[in-house]
């Protein structure tokens, strides 16, 4: 644990964290070229150069306007939000494997979305919002119903209780996503199961513009509630000794950090791993203070979610896939290094 | 202590220096009761199934069985390879729950919820995608292979820290590595489209067994159990602690890495047969240290005995709520399991942190 | 060996991986050469460049032909006056017995809907899902799509940027006469789509008497195995409106037994429950050869009545009895001639 302890800002450490901010925010930029230029068609960096600027045909710009630039959009506002949603857990928490699918907001979402389409066919167009409110809806409930599982009038709110009641809800929907997927004929099956595999869906504008005001106002949130992630590091006596309002602090983190899961997974599916690995990545490149910690797990958790999900969209081409399965494979060996090493 | 007052009933939490206490009568009665329940549901689970067969038909096809009556073959070929399935599976789940409690000191142990039984997926996932055509033999082995990954990456990487794994770091290192485990199916399964195929038996579904099915587990999975009955002694020792084991000349390494052996053999064998059914190898150690009090020695038969009624029931019921239809077994008894896992959760406050 | 394919290819993607940043990089440095290499694709991908233009309906060279339809979920469509390069996924029967030629097939990694091999050997394969940019590519200028259950969550929108889109709906496709009928309307092909239609029912009409004077009053039941599991044909769809429809062959007994209001296409049925069959028939299409195997050897298999009378006729998956469609249905009754009719 003693990771956690917050250190005391020094002049060069902080020049050291700008100038990881500023690599971080290259290597985004420097894969969103890449990015761009990946795909099914290939569109030379050339032709890329020439649609950005107006001069490609109508397939080009179709592929470069309409299809890749709003799933890139997404990519890097979903892998920040998870990001910044697992920082706030694991602070909580003050574990460091803490994440918010084990909140079972991933299991919620996916529920929500199976009722969904096991009981409501599909005949008329469902206006393009109807998933991710639903899938927002259940993540939401899942997260409460944990929140109130794990609630004692004693002794309030033990995170340990809140993690383990977690893990108890998702295993407990996860069967229940398996009865009802049972009984889906295959087309909508496969729907249910690449939506639950985690995909970024086609790439659509209008997901971009719902999702942007959610991470505009929680990240900015969550960073601004940054000393107090810093004092919960210090343990729930050293909290109170400093005269934090403990239960009312943690209830309003632990709901930035359900808003901004919740919205994410409403877009992209189950996603897990991001929320994990990005927390982690920062506390080793700039060190436990939530200052600046969250805005690096941002960065390296929107990194890691493009860099996945263009992964996922060349490896096997012309099949896509679905990049919550690249993303824990990509996770998976980093998360187990960190099992192998961490203290108990 | 939060739960001072059960301290002395649930072993693998307790301090080293409460006493061992053990109830040999209630567990021989468990044993005895157990068994004539067990032989009560394998009549049950004969008896009852999609096809309308009447009760002296059914006598007939065990006594004086018929070759040519299509409902005795039901009987031989179905029924009671299902029954005597659900019965053994119960059996390898419980005593693989128990012995992982009991070795990790962990009350949340449980092969489901450790990826276990997610690993022993990736390793049938594998099977069904490369090698479609392969033998029930193959098949288990892949699932052995699977589950052990599986348990070397949660307990291997664990243990190699020195203060061990508490039970909510073991908790999660599980979800986490069973979350991975899942994608890796689930993304095998969506590129070769089989998701719907290898989904029928993640829900769990003793339907499909076969005597051929038990014939290639029985020895393996009888093995397993006969060893964990050899370790139960040392498994009693280790549940106090490793230095209190080591300190009355236990090789601990030793007991827990063939204690691990067996788990792979009870999981693998069991995922193979009936899919990962999650929550029996919590449940029931659970009751039975309730129940019989804390030596390994009374609790892994008496776990075997419990987990054959729980699954062998659990399947008899599957079979009627919806019938003809199944509800899938792993459903049933996760609604069990998950108000029994938020329940354990809720209470140890103290321990688990 | 196909799998074994898929597999290297994979694994070499695998191994390729993780050079792609440096590869893409690189790319980027040797501008001309990839600029060749990206043009190449596109020349071979989209082989008529110049089709793209009358594609978009807003600058159609004909306006005066092309017709506005509404869709089975409401979406007004603009159908160009003559589509040249439609896709319509999983009903390419339908375009084949209309002479229509798509410029993709549906497909899986499994392959593509084999009993029309021969009549698309030359038409590459697009995957299930649409993937947009592998739709990009292929230029369409009309797509219909089966079901309402593919274009969720907005895919619709995305596809009908590439070109109209027209949901066909699972009401319509499954009755495969409307849909035949719907679609040879929104081709204009009516008159092919009544010919085909008309055709089809003459040869129905002439395969019924042969069947009712081959078995009679005999019952048959068909089957299909997939990974150990059975299941069973009602009269509503494919092969089971054929047999049963079309051609008025009577109806097994456990199909009669399930309660109307739960009865589907294709219902899950137990080995157990199949013990209980009395069809004199089983028509058995077997999609798990290897694994089945273990099925079709059990005693309680042998012990089926018409199994014992040795009266079961196996397809393999690749032919025409799990799909539905003019062509599909026609293959259909000549599997069940060649299989009754001596």
């Amino acid at each position: 644990m003693n990771r956690f302890l917050p250190l005391p800002p020094d002049k060069p450490r902080r020049s050291r964290d700008v100038s990881i901010l500023i690599l971080l925010a290259a290597l985004i930029v420097i894969l969103f070229l890449v990015s761009m230029n990946t795909g099914f068609m290939r569109l030379s960096p050339l032709e890329v150069l020439h649609t950005l600027s107006g001069n490609g045909t109508r397939q080009q710009q179709l592929i470069l306007f309409d299809f890749r630039l709003p799933r890139i959009v997404i990519s890097l506002l979903i892998g920040a939000g998870f990001a910044v949603a697992g920082s706030i857990l694991q602070g909580l928490s003050r574990n460091a494997l803490a994440e918010p699918s084990t909140l079972g907001i991933n299991a919620g979402a996916g529920f929500a979305v199976l009722i969904f389409i096991s009981f409501v066919p599909a005949t008329t167009a469902a206006p393009i919002f109807v998933l991710p409110l639903l899938a927002l809806a259940g993540a939401s409930l899942t997260a409460a119903l944990v929140y109130f599982l794990s609630y004692r009038r004693a002794d309030g709110l033990s995170p340990t209780r809140l993690i383990l009641i977690g893990i108890a809800v998702g295993a407990g929907i996860y069967a229940f996503q398996l009865i009802l997927s049972l009984r889906l004929d295959p087309q909508n099956y496969q729907f249910v199961a690449i939506w639950l595999a985690g995909k970024i869906w086609g790439g659509d504008w209008r997901f971009v513009l719902a999702l942007l005001p959610w991470i505009m106002i929680f990240v900015p949130f969550a960073c601004y509630k940054a000393r107090v992630l810093n004092v919960l590091n210090l343990g729930d006596e050293t909290s109170k000794g400093l005269g934090m309002p403990l239960e009312r602090e943690r209830l309003l983190l632990l709901a930035t950090a359900v808003a901004l899961a919740g919205a994410c997974v409403s877009v992209s599916g189950g996603i897990g791993f991001v929320g994990l690995i990005a927390p982690h990545l920062a506390r080793r490149l700039v060190g436990p203070r939530h200052q600046i910690m969250l805005p690096v797990a941002a960065l390296s958790g929107a990194l890691l979610l493009l860099t996945a999900d263009t992964i996922g969209r060349w490896i096997l081409q012309p099949a896509e896939i679905p990049t919550g399965i690249v993303v824990a494979i990509i996770g998976a060996p980093y998360f187990l290094y960190l099992l192998a090493k961490s203290k108990a | 202590m939060a739960s001072s007052t059960h301290s002395t009933l649930q072993a693998p939490s307790d301090e080293g220096n409460t006493p061992v206490q053990s109830r040999p009568v209630a567990a021989a009665a468990i044993l005895v009761l157990g068994i004539a329940a067990i032989l009560f549901g394998l009549m049950v689970s004969v008896s009852v199934g999609a096809a309308d067969i009447r009760l002296a038909t059914v006598w007939e096809a065990v006594f004086r069985f018929n070759p040519e009556l299509p409902q005795h073959q039901v009987i031989r070929e179905l029924r009671i390879p299902r029954a005597a399935a659900g019965a053994l599976v119960g059996a390898c789940f419980a005593v693989a729950g128990a012995i992982m409690q009991g070795m990790t000191r962990n009350p949340l142990a449980d092969s489901g919820l450790l990826g276990l039984n997610a690993g022993a997926g990736v390793g049938l996932a594998l099977a069904f995608a490369f090698a479609p055509s392969l033998s029930f033999t193959y098949i288990m082995m892949y699932c052995f292979i699977g589950a052990a990954v599986a348990s070397l990456l949660v307990f291997g990487i664990g243990s190699l820290s020195h203060s061990g794994l508490t039970p909510l770091r073991l908790t999660l290192a599980g979800a986490a590595v069973s979350a991975m485990l899942l994608a890796v199916s689930q993304g095998i399964a969506i590129l070769y489209s089989l998701s719907q195929d290898i989904a029928f038996w993640m829900a769990g579904g003793i339907g499909g067994a076969s005597w051929k099915q038990l014939r290639i587990m029985f020895p393996w999975v009888a093995a397993a159990l006969i060893g964990s009955l050899i370790l139960s002694r040392s498994i009693t020792l280790l549940s106090l602690g490793r230095d209190v084991a080591a300190g009355l000349g236990q090789r601990t390494r030793l007991v827990q890495t063939a204690g691990m052996i067996i788990v792979v053999i009870l999981a693998g064998a069991a995922v193979s047969t009936v899919g990962p059914i999650a929550f029996v190898g919590l449940m029931v150690p659970h009751i039975t240290r309730y129940l019989v009090g804390v030596d390994y020695r009374w609790i892994i038969p008496c776990s075997a005995v419990l987990g054959s009624i729980l699954v062998l029931f659990a399947d008899i019921a599957a079979r009627m709520i919806n019938a003809p239809y199944e509800t899938p077994i792993g459903a049933l008894i996760a609604v069990l399991g998950v108000p029994f896992f938020i329940y354990l959760a809720g209470k140890r406050k103290g321990e688990l942190q | 060996m196909f799998l074994f394919n898929l597999q290297g290819s994979g694994s070499v993607k695998l191994a390729v991986a993780g050079f792609l940043t440096t590869t893409l990089l690189l790319s980027a440095c040797g501008n001309n050469n990839s600029n060749a290499g990206g043009n190449g694709a596109a020349a071979t991908t989209a082989p008529s460049a110049t089709v793209e233009a009358t594609a978009a309906p807003a600058e159609s060279a004909a306006p005066a032909v092309d017709k506005t339809v509404t869709d089975a979920m409401g979406h007004k469509v603009t159908i160009p006056a003559n589509p040249q390069r439609v896709i319509a996924s999983y009903l390419e029967d339908y375009l084949v017995a209309l002479g229509v030629t798509p410029v993709a097939q549906w497909s899986t990694k499994n392959g593509t809907q084999d009993y029309l091999a021969a009549e698309l050997k030359d038409v590459p394969p697009i995957s299930y899902d649409l993937p947009l940019e592998a739709v990009t590519g292929f230029a369409p200028d009309f797509h219909i799509v089966q079901s309402e259950g593919t274009v969720q969550n907005g895919l619709y929108d995305q596809l009908n940027k590439i070109a109209p889109t027209y949901v066909l709906g699972d009401e319509v496709s499954s009755d495969w006469r409307a849909a035949l009928l719907k679609i040879g309307e929104l081709l204009n092909k009516t008159p092919e789509a009544e010919k085909a239609i008309a055709d089809y029912e003459q040869k129905a009409a002439s395969a019924k008497s042969a069947v009712s004077a081959a078995i009679g009053d005999d019952s048959v039941a068909i089957l299909w195995l997939v990974s150990k599991n059975f299941f069973i044909v009602d009269e509503t769809r494919s092969s089971g409106a054929v047999m049963y429809g079309d051609l008025g062959v009577k109806l097994p007994n456990l199909v009669t037994e399930i309660p109307a209001e739960s009865r589907a296409p294709w219902n899950p049925i137990s080995l157990e429950k199949l013990s209980e069959l009395t069809a004199e028939h089983i028509i058995l299409v077997n999609s798990d050869k290897a694994g089945g195997a273990e099925i079709t050897e059990g005693a309680v298999w042998k012990g089926i009545p018409a199994v014992k009378a040795g009266n079961v006729h196996e397809f393999s998956a690749d032919t025409s009895w799990l799909y539905s469609g003019p062509i599909a249905n026609s293959k259909t009754i000549d599997d069940i001639l060649s299989s009754f009719v001596k």
